[in-house]
């Protein structure tokens, strides 16, 4: 290794995007900005998800970072080497939003195309091809042409292209596009098996409960900006709220009303959200009055609740932490 | 290497799948067939005149055959995003164009060997002589391809299909007329001026007793400077193009 190459750790994060910018038009015409200002940085065997509507630059940032686009300013690293530098994407395995492959091809052709592209030798591809089918759920299906694929197949084969060669690295963009539930579920599973095999995902996706299930960290995009960064305990944790689930009659307690700041009933089960200061007092008020707790924990917002009350509100391109 | 072949390899399996190559072989085919009931030619000039006429199929065959490929790969494979799946790769957009260009070239080298076979068999069989010269004409027409295909891919890394098979065919026409416009009577030699006239081996061939190695490695440096002058343009175009 020469002295000018960086030194690469198993701490070294997966990829690191520094204040990203892609503008688009001149100063003459009026100058338009897609990404304004996006860092990202996605830990080793990691899931980071990537959510944002639609036009917050979340695709934009994501050619920017594999080359496709030209960024007007930014550092893009992948595995602490420069993305552009020779040899950085080997390592890296991309599936597009709605992948589109030619359709002439058989769906084993597709894969020696890619693996060939990816620098695998015909005895690797030989031996990954049917594994990769399988893992998908293609198997058997390497013959079949590709014309002949529903979109949900090629989303499939999109996915194991883009896991050709075990690539360290995966950016999945909307993985889950044009899948049946029981697909969803399928590639779900992957990630986490990708992950548990030390596999780093950055993962762009419309759908919050798939993040919500998946994803150790979000970033959150908006008009071309970050808006929210995080852990996503950390992001959906409301501060010094906590949530009691209790059973026990059809009224709740009259010691327990005054400390309940929110209220939900199902089944016989309430849900309560209350100070944190207050779970003392209120479950020594539900003792007294011979309810069964069944559990006390951190009150935790739906993704879905987060990230809407977060770009409803005017300072949504600011970061949050 | 390898990626380079690899895309070249994806071009030829495509332009085979396609059909458009054996379409227009086997419609200059049954042409080239048809050239001898032609009436007319006059005694002594009817191989020559047989060969010049295949040597222009050839040219219209493989013009065709270039420009349906090299001026719609790009823009087909960038509208369907099949790119995406290439360049996101550790492949560099060099590499890609490239793999292209050579996918080109060797499929228009196959349909002008297929047709020029086709044509040489023809003459056997109505002239009974065989008219094996035609195959210098082929690498002559091969070459000239090779360029106008790089021409054609590097207007399409910026433009549309339409706008590039125009502009390589305005790069033929034009390519051509380079050397009268400009040697002769202004007294610069034609071979400082340059055009694809050089290519054009008709008389030589059709009339004549063909050329020398000389003249074939002069075409080949003339190919060579051609064909990487435009890669080169093509790739600076391409480079600065988000996709």
């Amino acid at each position: 290794m020469s002295a000018s190459q960086p030194v690469v750790t198993p701490q070294t994060p997966a990829i690191v995007i520094e204040h990203a910018r892609k503008g688009y038009g001149s100063a003459a015409v009026g100058r338009k900005d897609a990404v304004s200002d996006v860092s990202i940085t996605v830990s080793r065997g990691a899931i980071h998800g990537l959510l944002g509507p639609n036009g917050a630059g979340k695709t934009t940032t994501l050619k920017m970072l594999l080359g496709l686009v030209r960024p007007t300013s930014g550092r893009f690293e992948i595995l602490g080497r420069p993305a552009s530098a020779a040899g950085t994407r080997s390592k890296l395995g991309f599936l597009p939003e709605q992948p589109y492959f030619p359709t002439q091809l058989q769906a084993a052709e597709a894969l020696r195309l890619y693996g060939q592209l990816a620098g695998l030798t015909k005895s690797m591809i030989a031996e990954q091809t049917p594994l990769l089918l399988e893992k998908v759920g293609l198997e058997g299906k390497e013959t079949q042409s590709l014309s002949r694929f529903s979109r949900g197949m090629l989303q499939r084969l999109g996915l194991a292209q883009a896991l050709l060669g075990s690539p360290e690295v995966v950016v999945l963009d909307e993985p889950a596009s044009g899948l049946d539930p029981v697909g969803q579920r399928d590639i779900r599973n992957l990630m986490l098996e990708l992950r548990t095999q030390g596999t780093s995902i950055l993962l762009s996706s419309h759908q919050l409960s798939e993040i919500e299930a998946v994803c150790d960290e979000v970033t959150i995009l908006n008009r071309g900006m970050v808006a929210a960064v995080g852990h996503i305990d950390d992001l959906l944790n409301v501060e010094g709220q906590a949530s009691i689930r209790a059973r026990g009659g059809n009224e709740l307690p009259a010691g327990v009303r005054p400390y309940v700041t929110q209220t939900a009933v199902s089944g016989g089960v309430w849900v309560l959200s209350v100070a944190k200061s207050d779970v003392r007092g209120v479950v020594d008020a539900f003792d007294d009055a011979g309810w069964t707790l069944d559990s006390v924990t951190p009150k935790r917002d739906s993704l879905e609740d987060y990230f809407t009350r977060l770009l409803e509100t005017p300072e949504a391109g600011g970061v949050i932490q | 290497m390898n990626k380079v072949l690899a895309i070249g390899s994806a071009v030829v399996a495509d332009a085979i799948r396609r059909k458009v190559v054996w379409v227009v072989v086997v419609f200059a085919a049954l042409l080239a067939f048809a050239i001898p009931t032609l009436p007319s030619y006059g005694v002594g000039v009817v191989e020559g005149v047989y060969k010049e006429v295949v040597i222009a199929l050839m040219f219209a065959a493989a013009f065709v055959v270039t420009l349906a490929l090299a001026a719609t790969r790009i823009p087909s494979e960038v509208e369907r995003r099949t790119v995406f799946n290439v360049l996101s790769r550790d492949v560099r957009r060099w590499q890609y164009l490239l793999g292209t260009w050579f996918g080109i070239v060797v499929v228009s080298g196959a349909a002008l060997v297929a047709l020029t076979a086709i044509s040489v068999a023809a003459a056997a069989v109505v002239y009974h002589a065989a008219l094996i010269e035609l195959f210098a004409a082929t690498f002559a027409v091969w070459l000239e391809m090779g360029v106008i295909s790089a021409f054609a891919i590097m207007m399409s890394t910026r433009m549309g299909s339409v706008t590039s098979i125009v502009g390589a065919t305005a790069f033929a026409f034009i390519g051509h007329s380079l050397g009268s416009l400009f040697a002769g009577a202004s007294g610069v030699p034609r071979w400082y001026v340059p055009s694809l006239d050089v290519f054009n081996v008709i008389d030589p061939v059709a009339y004549g007793t063909g050329y020398g190695i000389g003249y074939a490695l002069g075409m080949v440096g003339a190919f060579l400077a051609w064909s990487a002058l435009l890669m080169l343009i093509a790739t600076v175009m391409f480079e600065g193009r988000d996709l």
